[in-house]
């Protein structure tokens, strides 16, 4: 096969603009989610075959500008320098294009062949936007394809016209022509950089320069030190003169010259849309309604979720009877199958969370967010999150953590600063998840009432308020302020939100999984040595003196750390009953939950906590949240005697 | 005409950015979203208690925190 040729391409572009909508029509099934090397940025790759060429198609994360404001931005512009893409597919949101042209512009300064996807050109008509890709090709004289990416329209056009593109081997010209003044200095720059090799354009080493760049500073440091002095007095003299840092200067002058490319080829007229989405907006956002709308859906997420798993839970739990005895007849009994069967019956563990809880939680959730509804949620707690130390956006972790903390953990990349996904982080292992849910209502909210239930999380509420306010008073560093875009509503597209659930819940699959299985065979090890009661008398000066609790609580809260859920799975099983009244009062109860709630994060957060944030920090929180949540009980238990 | 800060201003009222007070990196990362001075803006919404503003600028609509908002100096009308 002659023509079977490789091609290497990126997908580029703010976030929001439907870049992974892109990527998945482009590459089906056939892509691997991984992480950048050292770094905890997802990286997204799959493969197409095409018109006889095999295509490796890269999802770069979705960034607003080239510089060193965050770690994606720096991963995005190395790639495309370093790994030499054949074209770069810039994925725009049509009916925001002035704000994402600005970041095109950049992308162009990179000088590789390049296809703009004017994507969501459906939405244009009813917001009355009308745009000339005539015009638009010529002011950025790349190929501008016409997408609306949720239909898979425009999809192999795009990769027609990238194709095109390697062809013609035309060298993009420097579409960006700045002030004279500062054209004079980057013309100067670039000059003296004939001997230098880099990856990266010199015109764009220029311009960097000028910028202050600090990883390309470092390029110069050693060799070409006269350039660096030089791009130094050109700074200041620059500074001098406008009163403005370069590099802001720069920026502004690229928003100049797109928003004179904008008024040449877009033309705003009356909007058609209902005003229906408008509306939804007024209410959801509104000073007063805001909050009660939140509390109503939040709340219903909550609610059927619990009501659904509850259901399927019993389904299952009933389908999963009477298979033991089957599988003993089929393989017998000794050490090899009884350990068979203990990993059999922790895939089943896994399942018991995942189907009921986890997956129907985090559809609702990701329906949410492609919506448009998350955002308003950041944008209404932004100021409460701020009492705890971290923006808004903050909830997303947050409110995963209630399914799950190992996605939760996962989540917290979205926020801005390492000091910021921490407390995230940490915040988020307070959260109680759906198996610490699933102690509280089967033991609290079963044989005490729902209010103790409800109070109880009222108490991990405060907690988390409480610390978060603590941590974010400790850790050194300044709180980062929200600056977030609002997304209209839309309808939710049914495949993105199933992809995204899906991806999470293979997060959870991978990171627990192996956790999980591993303490299924120690627990059967355990329970196979009866090591129960000596493990029992040795914990009893906490769980019998401190927390006034029955001594084989100790060993349940051993077996918790592999999965809380065990806790009353475990406390079943070894009483022979159901019945938890008969060997605890009421407030060992609430106790009991309490610790459960706050103590030791199972194993698998533990591990994806390491994963995010490294093994002194995980094994930090870890100790700090035992210690807390033993003297957290011990104080209930003491204060409970007072009812 | 006096400048202002942005979080003076009441929902719907229109203004032209003057200035930035933040420090290096906020400021830049405003600019690469295109808060330049001379962008006209215009206030959607402010959230209850003080929380953050949300802004039309350049034809998208930007949520800014409270804190970074009140370092973005603005004129007043059309």
């Amino acid at each position: 096969m002659k023509e079977n040729k490789e091609l290497n391409i990126v997908l580029a572009g703010n976030a929001n603009v439907g870049k992974s909508v892109i990527f998945n029509h482009l590459t089906g099934l056939h892509q691997h989610i991984g992480n950048w090397p050292g770094k905890t940025i997802e990286k997204a790759e799959g493969t197409l075959h095409y018109r006889g060429y095999t295509i490796n198609v890269l999802d770069l994360p979705g960034i607003y500008s080239l510089s060193t404001y965050s770690t994606e931005e720096i991963i995005a512009r190395d790639y495309i320098a370093s790994q030499k893409p054949d074209f770069i597919i810039n994925v725009v949101d049509a009916t925001h294009l002035e704000r994402n042209l600005i970041f095109t512009w950049q992308l162009l300064e990179l000088k590789k062949p390049m296809v703009l996807a004017l994507n969501m050109v459906n939405l244009l008509k009813e917001k009355g936007i009308e745009i000339d890709i005539k015009k638009l090709e010529k002011a950025l004289k790349i190929p501008v394809v016409p997408t609306a990416a949720i239909y898979g329209k425009g999809i192999t056009e795009i990769l027609n016209q990238g194709i095109r593109s390697i062809k013609r081997k035309r060298a993009t010209t420097d579409p960006i022509k700045y002030g004279k003044e500062m054209e004079e200095k980057i013309g100067w720059l670039t000059e003296r950089m004939a001997e230098i090799s880099s990856v990266y354009p010199k015109r764009w080493l220029a311009i960097k320069l000028l910028e202050k760049d600090k990883i390309i500073e470092k390029l110069f440091e050693k060799k070409n030190s006269e350039i660096l002095e030089q791009a130094k007095i050109f700074r200041s003299e620059l500074k001098k003169v406008h009163g403005h840092d370069p590099s802001i200067m720069i920026a502004d002058e690229r928003c100049h010259l797109v928003s004179q490319v904008v008024k040449e080829a877009v033309r705003v007229t009356e909007p058609q849309a209902t005003g229906l989405n408008e509306r939804l907006d007024n209410i959801t956002c509104h000073k007063i309604l805001g909050f009660p709308t939140m509390i109503f859906i939040l709340g219903l997420v909550f609610l059927s979720v619990f009501q659904f798993g509850n259901r399927l839970s019993y389904l299952l739990e009933k389908l999963s009877f009477g298979w033991e005895k089957w599988y003993e007849g089929m393989f017998g009994v000794s050490l090899w199958t009884y350990l068979g069967w203990s990993v059999a019956e922790s895939a089943f563990a896994l399942i018991q969370i995942a189907l009921p809880y986890i997956f129907p939680f985090y559809f609702l959730l990701f329906f949410l967010e492609d919506w448009g509804y998350l955002a308003r949620v950041a944008f209404l707690m932004d100021n409460f999150m701020h009492k705890v130390g971290v923006h808004g956006k903050a909830c997303i972790p947050l409110m995963l953590g209630f399914g799950c903390n190992v996605p939760a953990c996962l989540a917290c990349r979205i926020m801005e600063t390492r000091r910021e996904r921490f407390i995230t982080g940490v915040l988020t292992t307070f959260i109680p998840c759906s198996a610490v849910s699933v102690i509280i209502i089967g033991l609290v909210g079963k044989f005490i009432g729902l209010s103790w239930a409800l109070g109880l999380y009222g108490i991990a509420f405060l907690t988390i308020f409480v610390l978060g306010k603590l941590v974010s008073k400790i850790l050194p560093g300044e709180a980062t302020e929200l600056i977030m875009e609002m997304p209209d509503y839309k309808i939710p597209h049914f495949r993105t939100v199933i992809l995204q659930t899906w991806f999470r819940l293979k997060e959870f699959i991978v990171i627990a999984g192996p956790v999980v299985i591993i303490s299924g065979i120690v627990i059967r090890m355990i329970r196979f040595t009866d090591w129960l009661t000596a493990v029992a008398d040795w914990l009893s000066p906490i769980t019998v003196n401190w927390l006034g609790l029955p001594a084989i609580t100790g060993v349940l809260l051993i077996f918790g750390i592999l999965r809380k859920e065990l806790i009353l799975v475990m406390l079943a099983a070894l009483l022979g009953t159901a019945d938890f009244s008969q060997i605890l009062s009421p407030r060992q109860m609430v106790t009991l939950a309490l610790v459960s709630m706050f103590y030791f994060p199972c194993l698998a957060t533990f591990a994806a906590f390491r994963k995010e944030f490294g093994l002194k920090e995980a094994i930090g929180v870890a100790s700090f949240k035992i210690i807390f949540a033993i003297i957290y009980g011990g104080l209930f238990y003491r204060l409970g005697l007072l009812f | 005409m006096k400048t202002v800060s942005l979080v003076k201003l009441n929902e719907k009222e229109k203004a032209e950015v003057v200035s930035i007070l933040g420090g290096q990196m906020a400021t830049k990362r405003l600019v690469d979203l295109g808060l330049t001075a001379g962008t006209r803006v215009k206030i959607l919404k402010k959230a209850p208690l003080f929380g953050p503003v949300e802004i039309e600028l350049r034809g998208s609509a930007l949520v800014l925190g409270q804190g970074l908002a009140a370092k973005i100096l603005v004129r007043r009308g059309e």
